[in-house]
This record gives C-alpha cells, sequence and structure tokens, in this order.
C-alpha cells in the first residue's frame, strides 16, 4: 500500500501563493498526473511531496504517516529531474546503485538489483559509462533506472521527458506507462503537456495559478470540463471560445452570438434556464464540426463560416475559420474535394458534446 | 589583405608593448640577482654585464634559506587547508541558502586594508604569549585565504545544479553526505583555483610576517628584508631572495593555470 494524500496544503514564497489548498487523494497503484502550464505549481507540489520544500500550511501523508516534518531520505520515495541529476562524477552502475550503498546493501544484493533493473530497462551496455558518454534518451533510462532500484513507495516524475525530441517523448511514454503496470507501483507524474497526462494517466490533475482545478480521468475531464480553463488546456487543437447570450424562443433557447445562432439540445435546456439573457461563453472542440453538404439537417446546428487557413497534416486537416468576428479551428478528415482558402463553408456541430460557460465565473453551465 | 596584415601587426605591438610593461621589473629583478653590486647601481644601467651566483650563494649559504622555506610552507599549508575546512561548508551555505549578507560581510573582511588588524593582533597575540608562533601566522593568514575560498566556491557551487544533491537526498543521503560525496568531488576546478589562488597570496604576504613572528616563524618575505641593513641596501642580495621567493609561485601557476582559468569563468556561464 502505498498511498499519497494532501490536506489543505499550501505554499507560499513571499507574497506569491504557489500553491493555494490543494487537496488531492492518490491511491495505491495509482497513475496519477499533474498537469498545468508552467507556474501552476504542480512543481511545487511534488517538491513538497518529496520533501525538496516544506509546505506552509497543511497535512502531506505517505501511507497515513504525515511526513511533513520527514526529510526526504524519510519519506521512501524516488524522484526523476527533469534534467536527469545523475552524478557526473559516477559510472551508470555507481549511479543506480548509489541509494542502495546509503541503505548499506551488500555488494552482491546491491548488483543484483542493479542488473535487475538494467534488463527491464534495456541499458546492459551502458553499466560501465560515465553520464556524458550517453544520449538523452539513454540517460533519461538512468534515471529512471535510478528510481526503481530502490523499490520506493511512491515515484514523483518532474517533467521526465520534456528534454527529449519528439520521437524519443513518444517511445518513453509508452514505456513509462509500460513499466507502471510491470511493477504495480504509485507514480506521481509532472508535466505541462496534456498529450502526456492524457495518454498517461489513470487519473489526470489539472492546476492553474496554484488551485487544482479538476481531477478525474483522462476522458473525464475531456468529456466533462469543470471550467473554461480545464476546458481548453485539454484536447489539441484546443477548444474553440466564442462569446455568446443565451434566448428563449417558444420552448427552446437557441446560443447566438455575432454570426451564428444554434439551437441548444434538450438535455442542456434546464442548465441553460437560469442563464437566459446572461453573456455565456460557447465552447466547441475542433473534432466536433464536420463540414455539411446535407441541406436537410436541422438548422439549429449549423454555421457558416469563411475558411482563412488550411493546414494538411496528411491523415486530416485543420481549417482556421472566420464567422463574423470570431475564429474557429474544425479538425476535419483530408475531404474529397479540397477546401480553398476564402471558401465560405456549411458546417455542423456536435452540439451535443458542446458546452456553454458562465462568462463571468468560467465556471462550465453545461 | 593590406589592412589585415596592419592591424595584426598593430595588435601585436600593443600586446609586445603591455608585456613589456608587466615584465619589466621582473626582468629587472632577474638581472639584478645576476649582477654585482657595481654593475646594478650603475648609470646608464648595463644591459651586458659578467653573470655572477654571489648573491645566491649568499641567499642560500649566509640566510637560513631552507627554514624560511619550510615555515612559508608550513603557514601556507595550514592556512589554505583550515580555510578550506571552514570555507567549503560556508560557500556551499551561502551557494544553496542565498546567504548574499554573509558573503558580503567576509568579502568586507578581505577588503578592509590588512593592516589595520595588525595593531590589534599584536596585543592579542602578545598577551596570550602567541608571538612568533605558527597559530598567529596561520590564524592571520587565514584573513587572506578564507574570503578567497569562500568567494571563489560559492560561485563555483552556483553553477552545480541543485538537482544533483536534491536527487541524492531523496536517494537517501543526508545534504552532509551529499556535499561530500556529491558536490565535492564535481568541484575539483574550483578547489584547485581556490588553493592556488590563496596559497600564493599567503606565500607572497610580508607584512604580517614581519610583525608577528620572529625568528622561529620568519616566512620567506622577510629573507629579503635580511638584506637591508642601516647602512646599505644588498640589492644583488635583496633580487636574488626575491626570485628564489616568486620561482615556487610561479611554478604552482604555470602547473595550475588552466583550473585557474577555467575555476574562474565556471560561476560565470551555467553549465
Amino acid at each position: 500500500m502505498s498511498k499519497v494524500v494532501l490536506k489543505n496544503v499550501v505554499k507560499q514564497f513571499g507574497s506569491v501563493k504557489a500553491v493555494d489548498t490543494l487537496s488531492i487523494e492518490i491511491q495505491d497503484q495509482e497513475f496519477a498526473v499533474l498537469v498545468g502550464s508552467s507556474g501552476c505549481g504542480k512543481t511545487t507540489a511534488l517538491r513538497m511531496i518529496a520533501g525538496l520544500e516544506t509546505a506552509t500550511s497543511g497535512d502531506i501523508f505517505i501511507d497515513d504517516v504525515r511526513v511533513n516534518d520527514l526529510p526526504p531520505r524519510d519519506r521512501d520515495i524516488a524522484m526523476v529531474f527533469q534534467n536527469y541529476a545523475l552524478y557526473p562524477h559516477m559510472n551508470v552502475r555507481e549511479n543506480m546503485g548509489f541509494g542502495l550503498k546509503i541503505q548499506k546493501l551488500s555488494g552482491s544484493e546491491i548488483n543484483a538489483r542493479v542488473q535487475e533493473a538494467a534488463d527491464i530497462l534495456g541499458i546492459n551496455e551502458l553499466l560501465d559509462r560515465k553520464p556524458k558518454e550517453l544520449s538523452g534518451g539513454q540517460r533519461q533510462r538512468v534515471a529512471v533506472g535510478r528510481a526503481i532500484v530502490r523499490k520506493p513507495k511512491v515515484f514523483l516524475f518532474d517533467e521526465p521527458l520534456s528534454n527529449l525530441d519528439a520521437k524519443l517523448r513518444v517511445a518513453m511514454r509508452a514505456e513509462i506507462s509500460k513499466l507502471h503496470r510491470r511493477l504495480g507501483a504509485t507514480i506521481i507524474y509532472v508535466t505541462h503537456d496534456q498529450v502526456e497526462a492524457m495518454t498517461m494517466a489513470d487519473r489526470i490533475f489539472i492546476m492553474s495559478k496554484g488551485v487544482l482545478q479538476q481531477h478525474g480521468s483522462p476522458m473525464e475531464v475531456y468529456a466533462q470540463p469543470a471550467n473554461r480553463f480545464v476546458a481548453g488546456f485539454i484536447g489539441s487543437p484546443a477548444m474553440n471560445f466564442v462569446e455568446a447570450t443565451l434566448k428563449a424562443e417558444d420552448s427552446d433557447i437557441f446560443i447566438t452570438g455575432n454570426g451564428f445562432c444554434l439551437k441548444a439540445p434538450l438535455a442542456f435546456q434546464p442548465a441553460l434556464q437560469a442563464h437566459l439573457g446572461r453573456p455565456v461563453v460557447f465552447g466547441i472542440r475542433p473534432e466536433d464540426i464536420a463540414l455539411s453538404d446535407d441541406t436537410s439537417t436541422d438548422p439549429g446546428n449549423i454555421l457558416t463560416a469563411r475558411a482563412d487557413v488550411v493546414e494538411t497534416l496528411g491523415s486530416e486537416i485543420f481549417i482556421h475559420l472566420a464567422c463574423g468576428d470570431d475564429t474557429l479551428v474544425a479538425r476535419l478528415p483530408v475531404p474529397d474535394r479540397p477546401v480553398e482558402v476564402g471558401q465560405t463553408l456549411r458546417l455542423g456541430l456536435n452540439l451535443a458534446r458542446s458546452h456553454v460557460f458562465d462568462k463571468d465565473s468560467s465556471n462550465t453551465i453545461v | 589583405m593590406k589592412n589585415k596584415l596592419v592591424s595584426n601587426a598593430l595588435f601585436y605591438l600593443l600586446v609586445l608593448v603591455i608585456a613589456l610593461m608587466v615584465l619589466f621589473p621582473f626582468l629587472w629583478m632577474l638581472s639584478s640577482s645576476f649582477k654585482t653590486q657595481v654593475d646594478i647601481i650603475a648609470w646608464p644601467p648595463r644591459l651586458f654585464f659578467e653573470p655572477t651566483l654571489q648573491n645566491y650563494i649568499k641567499v642560500f649559504e649566509e640566510q637560513d634559506f631552507l627554514k624560511y622555506f619550510v615555515n612559508s610552507t608550513i603557514v601556507g599549508g595550514l592556512a589554505v587547508g583550515f580555510s578550506l575546512l571552514l570555507g567549503l561548508p560556508a560557500a556551499y551555505t551561502i551557494s544553496r541558502y542565498t546567504q548574499k549578507r554573509l558573503a558580503v560581510f567576509i568579502l568586507l573582511a578581505r577588503l578592509m586594508p590588512g593592516i589595520s588588524f595588525l595593531m590589534p593582533w599584536y596585543i592579542i597575540f602578545s598577551r596570550l604569549g602567541l608571538m612568533d608562533s605558527y597559530t598567529a601566522l596561520v590564524l592571520s593568514h587565514m584573513l587572506i585565504a578564507l574570503p578567497i575560498v569562500v568567494w571563489i566556491m560559492a560561485s563555483y557551487f552556483n553553477g552545480i545544479p541543485t538537482e544533483m544533491e536534491e536527487s541524492a537526498m531523496v536517494d537517501g543521503a543526508t545534504r552532509q553526505y551529499a556535499f561530500l560525496k556529491i558536490i565535492l568531488p564535481l568541484s575539483g576546478p574550483g578547489i584547485i583555483t581556490a588553493t592556488t589562488l590563496s596559497f600564493i597570496f599567503s606565500w607572497n604576504n610580508f607584512m604580517f610576517s614581519q610583525v608577528l613572528s620572529m625568528e622561529k616563524t620568519r616566512t620567506l618575505p622577510i629573507a629579503v628584508y635580511n638584506f637591508v641593513s642601516y647602512a646599505e641596501v644588498d640589492w644583488g642580495g635583496v633580487m636574488a631572495a626575491a626570485v628564489a621567493i616568486m620561482t615556487p609561485a610561479i611554478i604552482i601557476t604555470m602547473i595550475f593555470q588552466k583550473y585557474v582559468v577555467k575555476g574562474l569563468t565556471m560561476g560565470a556561464v551555467k553549465g
């Protein structure tokens, strides 16, 4: 069992609150990802769990033991740093065995454990090399190896892939996921990359300005974002946001803006009722916009817009659209007839998957 | 092409002029050490003369040069050793806990003219019966060596990413253990720089030894002074002694200069 619990944790640097009343609970064997843009407090939170920063207030528990006052060495954690932090004067074997040597394990035990970790990570032939003789990806593996030889309660990863090139990042992503399943370890992983968060996490914790915005499984935070920040942060390209107002007509509610008027799905209507006449923000993901030639579709979900930029990615295209004063991005499969810049397009929106946010509070209405 | 030639020529001319200005006193000293007293004070100065080793014989035979040499080595070695012992942890603390005020305070001690310390020291050491003792000399020379160690090493430690010891601490090390096993082994060039510079400063120090040492602990620079008497200044002896004193310092600098340059610029560019 290795559960990590943070209760009302605050970290203040001078007058700046880096982490503001953070309460999270990470279950045994869970792969938890803290994600947010730089400066959101995610790394500070991780460093407090590691014991490298002290919490200004609040409690941190590892396995029901309050660890606030324990030094890092007594917390039974391992951490992989963004810059790997391998010891330059030691070879890979010594780097990986360093923690075990401090635990005063016997030489044969250390060798066996280092060997086991090297086998898992496929770095056997690197064991006698110095860190400067390794490539970025190899250093990354050694850093992970140094963490797993110790068999700690909790693994902490601080943006471990951000120094790697894009291709290697994809490969390492899969490898860390595999490792998680193999070790059955509790992992807390910090990243600014929402793709990493979506692909690896059991549960995502999204932070902004030191405050936890939402947590949940990748699909939950993708499909049901708690507020506009989460909606815009998760997903690539980002969700489109358009300012709008809500109007009731007959028994329907319409989302109207500059150059469009959309009929809210029936399921949305109870929630929208309270916000009639108020300014809102309408949000729709690029993948929920489709080209529509079908004139018979319910006109309540149709938008006409001009194609401003067309980006072809091979398997799909991104179209930057101008609709009134607003701009939107649509993500479409490559159409049979190429889309010309300047062309006026008729677009069908999957409104059942769209969102409406309160403009003032940014919270999700529906 | 022609322009380049001219600018090259000007460049080397300038280098030559500066080198001459810097080296002239040294060359003057070197040549005088091989001259007789008559040749030294001759006017116009004699560029060509019959060299003599008489001055060096005087330095090594009439003076107890070996004793002074041993004294200088003991005093320099102990002062630098203790300064490293105190200064390395201090520099680490200044670097990692950003103790800027403390650092400035140490620099202040270095900036104050050494002579202002001498009077109180003289009184304190004589009352403690420590005049002419290695203790007094080593302590006084640490005033020079300690700030050098602290300042060079603090900026050197700034260049070592904090993740190094953080990683070791997560791995189970105490901060002290991480400092000893991770940070110090990475600090070789910095330590060599600090050691070389502070040893040379101690080696060359005249004033503290002149006041605080007597027959037993007299250091090398005082040996030069022995050639100055009421009646006359034995310039040949002074110059030969000076050459003999400078030689070890020059050799040390030449051996370690590449580390010194590396060590001094280390903190400047984040590695």
